[in-house]
């Protein structure tokens, strides 16, 4: 007996269990239509292998395994194929898809089939024998179980699930009871393909003839133990089973093989040892019929593809009585409402309830957050907080709540003192989550598809430019090429370049230097300005001296330094007189004389107007005329001689 | 028979929101019939006009918001706030104090939020806040023990609110008002000088013993989690026991403080309201606790003796905040860190 942990939440639904498990499983007879679709599992459909009118055999292979995700089709008993068309899926959704109808001879006439001594063969083998056999978890999820045998890492435990925790189905209760030699070859059959990791057998305390059985059976077995775990719903659940049997949880996003562990139900391990044993593929299965309108409860042994009303019928249903039809168990299962659809690989349990039997359709209550719902949640989420974000379309919301993680066991629901169907609310919030999902990946799509186009767009670009160069680079090449055919003959790029240069040369000589009148004038102007500054601080000196004001100090200074600027100014000015050899005294007086004498001219022509003795004035003005002249000449002379000297000067 | 369609569970407990509301009334029928035992017919009388008062308004808001009127009614959910006011309330409350009391809780706290599930505030909290500030002198004439009204009395005096020779000879400050206001005096003074004290908290205390019993029993039928009344309890009993370990004369011991005033019957049953307080089993601790801490902050400094409903509704302020960061780890997500809130 190994250890048990505790997992958080939990329900005690009644367990309704009595009136299928007291009677043996029954063989059902061969129906007469048998309705196989083609995608019974997780992952890709069976691609169809026949045709219609193609007479098959019991066993025989009719659809085969697409892709590593997917599982093969036998069929389930011999018979004519005499349709492969769209029928009604036993899925929530009620959808149609491809299903090979078999209207079956009554023989029942196997293909050649036989088993296999495990112990003799390599692993390759082994799988590939469970692989072809079309096996899928009978637990209900329908996963392609080869697919999970072959590990990646090392599994240190091998948990079979035979919680069996749902009310009302029996089926692997009665598996135990009546096949135990069979299920403990199977685990032993996957032991040995992972490496013998030990085995727990995981069974609710609700069982106890099978857990009887089955430690009897197992008695001189090493490595196998049964756990007997306290009846809790959803403790069948794969990750509840995990934390009940090994106190580890599966890491979100993650799988039981990330901790060394792997999950099979137990009604996998009997295929698997049908499949290897005998070389029976998957062709039926044990289904529970249970519910208050079945006079004949119990559990039978089905073909794959027996259609549900052939199936209520042989277990006396009362199709009149029955209220909802449900296929799977009372908290996970799904309504049926059309009975013509078939049974499957992962049908466990059809349940025909009359009126009272299940909850009654109730108009649910406001949520008051009683925290009931909370309390009971397996997967540790915050129930009633993702209830109101989904209702009120919260998805972001919902998802940082771990909307994901809902397992949708319908515990909560099962407990909530309002009646609200919880579950269908995260499954509305699932899906839309989904839809935007594809929406947001559709979008980003686009976007990327967009900036491919623009990043391509660019490069053809670039690449035009590029082989513009290239051809540019090779028309010079062919240049000189010719040059060096032909090199004497000038360049005529070349010169014109050199006669540009040239030109630029020259230009830029005839700037570099100041005119030298411009110098001269610079310097006046400079000894001026700072003259008049001087003068004006000078003033202002006098002024605060005179009213005693505080800034005297600060003045005093400025009117030094402009002293010192002033001396400065007019000694650069002198010095440049002295080097070009002027005389501006000399030039002033010049200037004077000439102004002098043309005022004296015109003081007598001024005077000549009045005067009486016109032809002396007259006389005068000729000799004070001529005098101006003189002047002047002098003057123009002396102007001359200095810009020629200053001339000088510059260019030496 | 046509087949139903529908989604799972097919099947259902027998729990019901009107099964919950019923075990929380009749869980307050002890405290009742102690507090009716030492301070007479007032709360009783109350009691039935505020029943009749919450039925009628729920029906009236219903009927004015277009709701179905059988289903909620019958939710029991204005009972519980009619139940809960009329045992906060004083004995002595004329019928217009009950009547609007009654009003704000069911029409304003809680249909105009929209109802059940939706009010912020606990609705009996809120009537009763207002009631405490809008008539400070009707909401605490609580009753004297030793010297109770007969049924006549107390009949009339709830209509007219007048009664021959007065209502001075029945009425007395509460414990939790004495201890107060001691006038200079420590508190063991206090006791020997003032035997209706003594009284007075012997009869709170059994009244509050009375409450404890019927909270204990909701726990034991899981109606709701112990992690809030505990928390609240604990974080009273602590602050006032350091407090009056530090200071014995002026701060009454922890004792005293959950065994007087309103304390279990507020940790019990306004707490634990699951639409007003926080969601996760950690934050139902957190909000306990700060219920706790402020009733004893109020009680101690504040300028009411006894301030559950201001406690409270402060911390239905604060229990959106709480749930953000109270947000249990799920399965599978013990090592991921970035789901720590």
């Amino acid at each position: 007996m190994g250890r048990v942990w505790p997992f958080h939440g939990g329900v005690h639904p009644p367990e309704n269990k009595l009136q299928s498990n007291q009677s043996a499983i029954v063989p059902m007879p061969v129906p007469k239509q048998l309705v196989l679709p083609l995608n019974q599992h997780i992952g890709a459909p069976a691609k169809c292998l026949i045709e219609v009118g193609t007479k098959v055999l019991k066993g025989q292979l009719i659809a085969s395994a697409q892709g590593f995700v997917s599982a093969n089709l036998h069929a389930p008993s011999s018979g004519i194929i005499t349709a492969i068309e769209e029928r009604t899926l036993p899925h929530p959704s009620a959808l149609m898809d491809l299903c090979i109808v078999i209207d079956t001879d009554g023989q029942d006439q196997w293909v050649d089939h036989a088993g296999i001594d495990p112990l003799s063969v390599h692993k390759g083998k082994l799988l590939q024998c469970i692989r072809s056999a079309g096996i899928t978890g009978m637990g209900g999820a329908g996963f392609p179980s080869a697919v999970k045998l072959q590990a990646k890492s090392k599994i240190n435990t091998l948990i079979i699930n035979a919680a069996e925790c749902e009310p009302y189905i029996t089926a692997d209760d009665r598996l135990i009871r009546e096949y135990s030699e069979q299920i403990i070859a199977g685990i032993q059959i996957i032991r040995q393909l992972l490496d013998q990791p030990a085995c727990i057998i995981g069974i609710e305390d609700n069982k106890a003839e099978a857990i009887a059985i089955l430690s009897q059976a197992l008695t001189g077995i090493d490595g196998i133990a049964v756990a007997v775990i306290p009846t809790k719903y959803p403790s069948g659940g794969e990750k509840q089973l995990i934390q009940i049997l090994t106190g580890q949880q599966v890491p979100h996003g993650g799988i039981p093989a990330d901790l060394g562990l792997v999950c099979h139900n137990v009604g996998t391990a009997k295929a698997i040892a049908d499949a290897v044993l005998l070389g029976q593929p998957l062709i039926s299965r044990v289904t529970t019929v249970t519910g208050k309108a079945a006079a004949k409860a119990g559990n039978y042994q089905v073909l794959i593809g027996t259609q549900v009303s052939d199936l209520m019928a042989f277990a006396e249903v009362d199709l009149a009585a029955t209220s909802r039809l449900v296929m799977g168990g009372p908290m996970m299962g799904f309504t049926l409402t059309d009975h013509q659809v078939s049974v499957v690989k992962s049908t466990n349990c059809i349940l025909a309830s009359s009126e009272l039997e299940l909850a009654p359709v109730a108009d649910h209550h406001a949520c008051i957050r009683c925290g009931q719902c909370e309390v009971v949640c397996p997967a540790e989420l915050l129930p009633q907080q993702l209830f109101w974000f989904a209702k009120a379309e919260e998805f972001d919301k919902a998802q940082s709540h771990n909307l994901a993680d809902c397992i949708e066991c319908g515990a909560c629901a099962w407990v909530c003192p309002s009646q609200i169907p919880l579950v269908q609310y995260y499954r509305f919030a699932k899906g839309r989550v989904k839809t935007l999902h594809a929406e947001t990946q559709l979008a980003e799509h686009a976007r990327l598809r967009f900036e491919t186009r623009e990043q391509r767009l660019i490069d053809e670009k670039l690449a035009k430019e590029e082989k513009r160069k290239a051809r540019a680079v090779a028309a010079a090449a062919a240049q000189a090429a010719k040059r060096a055919a032909n090199p004497d003959a000038e360049d005529p790029i070349a010169a014109a370049l050199a006669r540009v240069n040239q030109q630029k040369q020259a230009a830029a000589t005839s700037f570099t230097a100041e005119p030298p009148e411009d110098a001269y004038k610079a310097l006046k102007t400079a000894a001026a300005i700072t003259r008049t500054k001087l003068k004006k601080s000078s003033k202002a000196l006098t002024d605060a001296l005179a009213s005693g004001h505080e800034q005297v100090e600060s003045l005093q200074t400025t009117v030094d330094q402009l002293t010192l600027k002033a001396d400065a100014a007019k000694a650069a000015l002198s010095a440049y007189e002295t080097k070009l050899g002027l005389d501006p005294e000399h030039e002033k007086q010049l200037q004077v004389t000439a102004a002098k004498a043309g005022a004296v001219v015109r003081k007598l022509e001024k005077s000549l107007a009045t005067a009486e003795d016109a032809a002396a004035i007259e006389a005068q003005i000729v000799i004070a005329k001529t005098a101006h002249a003189t002047a002047n000449q002098a003057l123009e002379t002396y102007q001359h001689k200095s810009t020629a000297l200053q001339q000088q000067t510059q260019e030496s | 028979m046509a087949l139903l369609n529908l989604s799972s569970p097919h099947h259902h407990s027998l729990n019901r929101t009107s099964r919950l509301m019923m075990w929380v009334l009749l869980a307050t029928v002890p405290g009742l019939l102690a507090q009716s035992y030492w301070f007479g017919y007032g709360t009783v009388i109350n009691l039935i006009w505020a029943c009749a008062l919450a039925v009628t308004f729920e029906a009236l808001v219903l009927w004015l918001r277009k709701r179905p009127i059988k289903p909620f009614i019958s939710d029991g959910s204005a009972l519980v706030t009619a139940f809960l006011l009329a045992l906060a309330l004083p004995p002595f409350s004329p019928w217009w104090l009950t009547l609007v009391a009654v009003l704000f809780a069911i029409v304003f706290a809680k249909h105009l939020y929209g109802g059940l599930g939706n009010n912020p505030f606990n609705p009996a909290m809120v009537g009763y806040a207002l009631c405490l500030i809008a008539f400070p002198v009707s909401m605490t004439q609580w009753a004297g023990t030793e010297n109770t009204l007969n049924l006549a009395q107390q009949w009339q005096w709830f209509w007219t609110e007048t009664l021959s020779g007065g209502i001075d000879g029945y009425t007395q400050a509460t414990p939790l008002d004495l201890m107060r206001h001691t006038k200079g005096l420590t508190l063991g003074e206090l006791a020997a000088t003032n035997p209706v004290l003594g009284l007075g908290l012997s009869a709170s205390a059994w009244i509050n013993a009375a409450y404890l019993v019927g909270g204990l029993g909701l726990l034991a039928l899981r109606i709701f989690t112990w992690h809030a009344p505990v928390a609240m309890l604990a974080s009273l009993g602590l602050c006032a026991g350091l407090f009056h370990m530090g200071e014995p004369d002026l701060y009454p011991s922890a004792s005293q403080h959950l065994f007087s005033g309103a304390t279990m019957l507020a940790a019990f049953f306004i707490v634990t309201d699951p639409v007003t307080s926080a969601t996760s089993r950690k934050g139902k601790l957190i909000f306990g606790a700060g219920v706790g801490l402020l009733v004893f902050i109020i009680r101690s400094y504040g300028a009411y003796p006894d301030a559950f409903a201001f406690a409270i509704l402060l911390m239905n302020l604060a229990a959106p905040l709480i749930d953000t960061y109270t947000q249990p780890k799920a399965y599978g997500h013990q090592g991921n860190k970035d789901n720590e809130r």
